[in-house]
């Protein structure tokens, strides 16, 4: 009696703490999901739906809204602003860390450690304490209210990340590929077109992911160094929709709706690479 | 021969260069010119005059500025006491490999990838007074609407809760590391009797330790640095309820007096470096892990 009764209680306790854990688990999934799905839902219905019946589906779900933010906002130009502003920061960007981080993993020189530790410390600045500084270097270097001075700035920030991934992947290449290349009378510059860059693309890929969602996301240096549609991104544009189409709540949820497809397309395809290069950050600790 | 493929001091220099360049341009030249700058008077034209430590003093003694410091150490606690424990529950739990776990873990981390400004104007409207998605539970429970970010005494509150419950950055850490626990420990654990819970406690707890350290002290420091959640959704207020040293500093230089713009720079990457030492000072910065020689 006394023992079946026992595990009884042990049965119900490991049930309870099944559940306890379900519901821990299904509680953030709902965090993570549901103002997103909110947001999408919105986007679907008429402004009438959106402010007198916050839970329902909309009734007759069309593209028009999508129409109407796509047609209102200048949202093409600076869909393609952030587009051209992205993939200039990953170009720049890679093209800088690959070139440093091969003399930084691949060639023995005084001062090497030094110069990484210090590239890398680069995580630990508050970037935003720098506000003064970057505007009035910008402005004063006649680079103020361009879609380039962007692609400078996002590259730099993301210099200590880049150069954190790209050579701890460098390093992992075995000397022997570099010593046959060398032997069949490869240059150092091959060295770097020819062996090291291909064998690193895998870390390539991981920092330019980084990149491209930074710079797609990025608002505070868009905002303080940009004026004019002609340089601003599309985050600068759908936080200024508001005051645009203060009434069209459901064409403003449309427009953020298509600003969040690229990075969420990104993590898509991607999402291994990011969790990688999360993940060896963290074993670095 | 010897130097074939290698390389001369030129040309490592020029394979240098274009990082050197950013690098100096964006993170050593803003770091001297910030540290400069605070010391002096100056509105962005003319000379600068060597004043001192006077704009500090202005600005420690500012009750906006204070308010400022404490709400970043309101945002700095809950993220490094609320925000990682709960990650770290959920990468605990992530661990054992329930079922779907991966695709949890891919989910969870979504809205990190998601742009700030997005996320900020999909919460301003859940908390909208009129057609939120909160106040329109309130309502169905019979409540009246409430303004949440209107209303001083919770807008702070809601922006916090609206940052601090997306845990997907150091769950994805930590669970790296909980996966990382040597599964012979847990065995021999089994073998003596110990319960799943008690195995959470006594090795998957301990065994995280220097992650955790390095996961508060991360979010610490994110905490001290906030800004853009907060700058969307309430613009610091009302009533500078919800400012933040980030918000002080862009209004200043808005304003045009940069050199008290520098010197909040300056107390920002200060306080921020006091907080990244203290944690590690007060919690230990002991890793198990490297221990285990791994």
């Amino acid at each position: 009696m006394k023992k079946s009764r026992s595990t009884g209680g042990f049965r119900v306790g490991a049930a309870l703490a099944v559940l306890l854990k379900w519901i821990v688990l299904a509680f953030f999934l709902a965090v993570a999901v549901l103002p997103l799905l909110w947001l999408v839902l919105n986007s679907f219905k008429t402004n009438l739906e959106i402010q007198s019946s916050p839970f329902s589906l909309p009734e007759k779900p069309g593209f028009i809204n999508y129409v109407n933010a796509m047609a209102m906002a200048d949202l093409p130009r600076l869909f393609l602003n952030s587009v051209i502003v992205a993939v200039g920061t990953v170009f720049l960007n890679l093209l800088a860390s690959s070139m440093a981080g091969f003399v930084l993993a691949r060639e023995a020189w005084k001062g090497r450690e030094t110069v990484r530790t210090v590239l890398e410390a680069g995580v630990l600045v508050p970037i935003l304490a720098f506000m003064v500084p970057y505007f009035t270097l910008v402005t004063r270097l006649g680079l103020y209210d361009k879609l380039f001075t962007l692609v400078l700035v996002y590259a730099a920030i993301n210099v200590p990340v880049s150069i954190f991934l790209v050579t701890s992947f460098m390093r992992a290449i075995p000397k022997e590929m570099e010593e046959a290349a060398i032997i069949d009378g490869c240059s150092f510059v091959q060295r770097f077109t020819k062996v090291v860059l291909p064998l690193s693309r895998s870390g390539l890929v991981t920092a330019g992911t980084f990149c491209f969602i930074y710079a797609w996301n990025e608002f505070l240096m868009a905002m303080l160094l940009t004026s004019s549609i002609s340089a601003r991104t599309i985050q600068l544009g759908i936080r200024f929709f508001t005051s645009q189409f203060i009434t069209d709540y459901a064409g403003m949820f449309a427009a953020i709706v298509l600003s969040i497809l690229p990075s969420v397309l990104a993590y898509v395809f991607l999402h291994n690479k990011i969790i990688a290069g999360l993940t060896a950050g963290a074993v670095k600790g | 021969m010897k130097n074939r493929g290698g390389g001369s001091a030129f040309k490592i220099a020029a394979f240098l260069l274009p990082v050197g360049v950013l690098f100096a341009a964006f993170f050593l030249y803003p770091f001297v010119f910030t540290l400069f700058a605070s010391l002096t008077r100056w509105r962005g034209i003319g000379a600068m005059r060597f004043i001192g430590l006077g704009n500090f003093g202005r600005l420690l003694g500012d009750p906006t500025f204070r308010l400022a410091i404490r709400n970043n150490v309101t945002w700095a606690l809950a993220a490094g006491f609320i925000q990682v424990p709960l990650a770290a529950l959920v990468a605990i739990l992530l661990a054992r490999r329930p079922r779907g776990w991966k695709v949890l873990r891919t989910v969870y981390f979504l809205p990190n990838v998601i742009s700030t400004v997005a996320l900020a104007m999909v919460w301003s409207a859940l908390y909208n007074p009129q057609y939120g998605f909160f106040n329109g539970l309130l309502k169905l429970a019979g409540f009246e609407a409430r303004n949440f970010l209107g209303d001083p005494s919770t807008a702070l509150l809601s922006v916090i809760i609206s940052s601090v419950l997306y845990i997907g950055y150091f769950m994805i850490i930590l669970l790296a590391a909980a996966m990382n626990i040597p599964q012979e420990l847990y065995e021999a654990a089994k073998i003596d009797g110990a319960s799943a819970f008690q195995q959470e406690f006594l090795i998957t707890v301990p065994m995280l330790r220097g992650t955790l350290v390095t996961s508060i002290t991360l979010a610490m420091a994110y905490g001290m640095r906030h800004f853009e959640a907060t700058y969307l959704m309430t613009g610091g207020g009302p009533a500078y309820a919800t400012t933040t040293m980030g918000i002080d500093l862009f209004l200043k230089m808005d304003a045009l007096r940069y050199s008290e713009a520098s010197a909040a720079g300056v107390i920002l990457i200060l306080l921020g470096t006091v907080v990244i030492v203290a944690i590690r000072k007060i919690l230990g910065n002991k890793d198990p892990m490297s221990e285990a020689g791994q």
